[in-house]
């Protein structure tokens, strides 16, 4: 009982840092305003506020997904990166900068949708057996596949030198061309997909201790397994659909958690929600005014602050992952 | 009761049980005996629901395990696995309360009831001191009496137990079994048991399921079962009971 208190406090508290560090960045940015002309001017309704939320969006989506893939095939390394689906929507999103499909709203991101899908679908095919799922082969899969599209990808680049900048630029995630259109996108996928996963997280602890162990204790297995895998491939598609690339959410904010908090996923998923968001969207703050008037990828950032983030907190730490 | 019906299962090609038929009564103590690779594994996953045979049924409480959904299974068999899982990172309280989910729903707090039997398993076990520690922490007797808690904890009339006694040390080993033993007396829980050394199934199971070649060689008190005829069959070693201690040579 006192346990899942906590889970609320905490949750609160999480939130309403997070609403408070969006009002903060929302009020920084390479143009300065005073609080009227802020509220007044469309660059902060058109591009900044659809920006923060974007950022928010696809942080927290990103971070959950990677938690349930860690429990869900029992492996530290795995998240949607690794397995190969944010670089099966590049391979999409590269398609159509070649062909030139940017200034059409949905092509970028529409086929990057596709290719996502297409390539967990393949992944899965390769590591299936009967109606089970063999985790070193999907982790391995999902590996190869991406040294095989990021071949694809530099050989398209350098064939076609003139769009290299925009190919790059989409590879390594970016938040700068958010809309409206994405956020309303993104949504819907976000509060059914989180939802799905807070409903299973209890079932991803007994996952987590082996799926023969899970059934045995009444765990529907596969088909748990079956639903959640979907709505987080879903999740990882849309949110690289809108931005593009970004690695390192989703390893490291569950882990992270997980190392302050222990392994029981009804409290990794929640709050993976609010860090997540969190993190995100002060790397995304950091990539749009660190060295006005240029953008830097977002990806860099959340590289450049998790990776000695996660060591410190690894080294610290008694539990290992 | 648990009652097996013409039961065959194969892995691919390979036949492992071969149209096995028994009936084991409530409330006993039977221990799975058998040399390497006849099936006695196998044969506890089809009646624990883990695995569907490919002919045959396993029938408990009259009714057949394919019936019930997972939920419905695991509140009425309990199975305590070979290797017990090492590398994740719930305390032992943690995982013996994971025993209790088939009687939660999702996104339901523990109950008042789920801790006290919780408590109460652990202690029966001689694991409550344990109940902060990782599996990482705990020794294999340790862990494995983990384990058997969590199955206790399922509160289940049927327990079946995979060679719970493989990795310990002989002093742990009569420590597990006295267990058992002790656990069928008091609650009349049904235990099937797979064990390999014979002289402690002779000692602590008053029945056994001796299984050869696929079939199932004899079903009876384990003091017949463990004949020297009936070993040299099943083992093809010699074997005498002297003073209810069996003396095994090649």
């Amino acid at each position: 009982m006192k346990k899942r208190i906590n889970i609320w406090i905490v949750s609160a508290a999480l939130l309403l840092l997070l609403v408070a560090a969006m009002v903060l960045c929302s009020g920084v940015g390479v143009v300065r305003f005073d609080r009227q002309e802020l509220l007044q001017s469309p660059i902060f309704w058109n591009l900044r506020l659809p920006r923060i939320i974007l950022s928010v969006l696809v942080g927290a989506m990103l971070s959950v997904c990677g938690g349930v893939y860690q429990s869900v095939f029992r492996n530290p390394l795995t998240d949607p990166y690794v397995l190969g689906i944010s670089s099966g929507a590049s391979l999409g999103a590269a398609i159509a900068i070649l062909l030139g499909w940017e200034a059409h709203l949905w092509g970028v991101g529409g086929m990057a949708l596709f290719t996502a899908l297409l390539t967990i679908l393949l992944i899965f095919r390769v590591a299936s057996m009967g109606n089970r799922m063999h985790t070193t082969t999907l982790l391995l899969t999902g590996v190869c596949l991406t040294f095989l599209i990021s071949a694809v990808i530099s050989l398209m680049m350098a064939m076609r030198q003139d769009k290299m900048e925009s190919i790059i630029f989409w590879t390594m995630g970016s938040f700068a061309s958010a809309s409206w259109f994405d956020v309303w996108l993104l949504i819907p996928i976000a509060v059914i997909g989180l939802f799905v996963v807070i409903f299973y997280s209890k079932d991803l602890n007994l996952l987590l201790a082996g799926s023969e162990t899970a059934q045995s204790l009444g765990v529907e297995v596969e088909k748990v397994r079956r639903r959640l895998l979907f709505i987080t491939t879903l999740m990882v598609a849309f949110s690289v659909s809108t931005c593009g690339v970004i690695g390192f959410v989703g390893l490291v904010v569950p882990h992270c958690v997980r190392l302050v908090c222990g392994a029981d996923n009804r409290r990794i998923i929640p709050y993976s929600i609010f860090i997540g968001a969190l993190f995100l969207l002060l790397c995304d703050t950091l990539a749009r005014t660190l060295i006005p008037p240029n953008e830097l990828p977002v990806g860099s950032i959340t590289s450049l602050v998790g990776a000695p983030m996660f060591i410190y907190l690894l080294y610290k730490s008694k539990r290992r992952i | 009761m648990i009652e097996v019906r013409n039961l065959t299962y194969s892995y691919g090609k390979k036949e492992i049980l071969h149209n096995l038929s028994f009936q084991v009564e409530t409330g006993t103590f039977h221990a799975i005996l058998g040399a390497n690779g006849c099936g006695k594994t196998t044969l506890l996953r089809c009646i624990a629901g883990l695995l569907t045979p490919q002919s045959g049924t396993v029938n408990i409480e009259g009714r057949p395990t394919a019936s019930y959904n997972p939920r419905q299974l695991a509140q009425r068999i309990a199975m305590v696995q070979q290797h017990p899982q090492t590398d994740i990172e719930f305390s032992a309280f943690e995982t013996v309360l994971m025993g209790r989910n088939p009687y939660q729903r999702r996104l339901q707090n523990e109950s008042q009831e789920d801790w006290s039997i919780v408590e109460q398993c652990m202690k029966l076990t001689n694991t409550w001191h344990l109940r902060m520690a990782l599996p990482s922490q705990m020794s294999g007797g340790e862990l494995q009496r983990v384990m058997i808690a969590r199955a206790l904890a399922q509160q289940t009339p049927i327990l079946l137990l995979d060679e719970p006694t493989s990795n310990l040390d002989i002093a742990h080993q009569f420590e597990i079994m006295e267990l058992l033993q002790d656990i069928n007396q008091r609650e009349g829980k049904t235990i099937l048991i797979v064990v390999h050394d014979l002289n402690l199934a002779l000692h602590y199971c008053p029945d056994a399921l001796l299984l050869h070649d696929r079939s199932l060689l004899f079903q009876g008190s384990t003091a017949e079962a463990l004949s020297s005829e009936r070993i040299a069959t099943a083992f093809g070693v010699k074997a005498r009971n002297i003073d209810g201690y069996l003396r095994i040579e090649r």
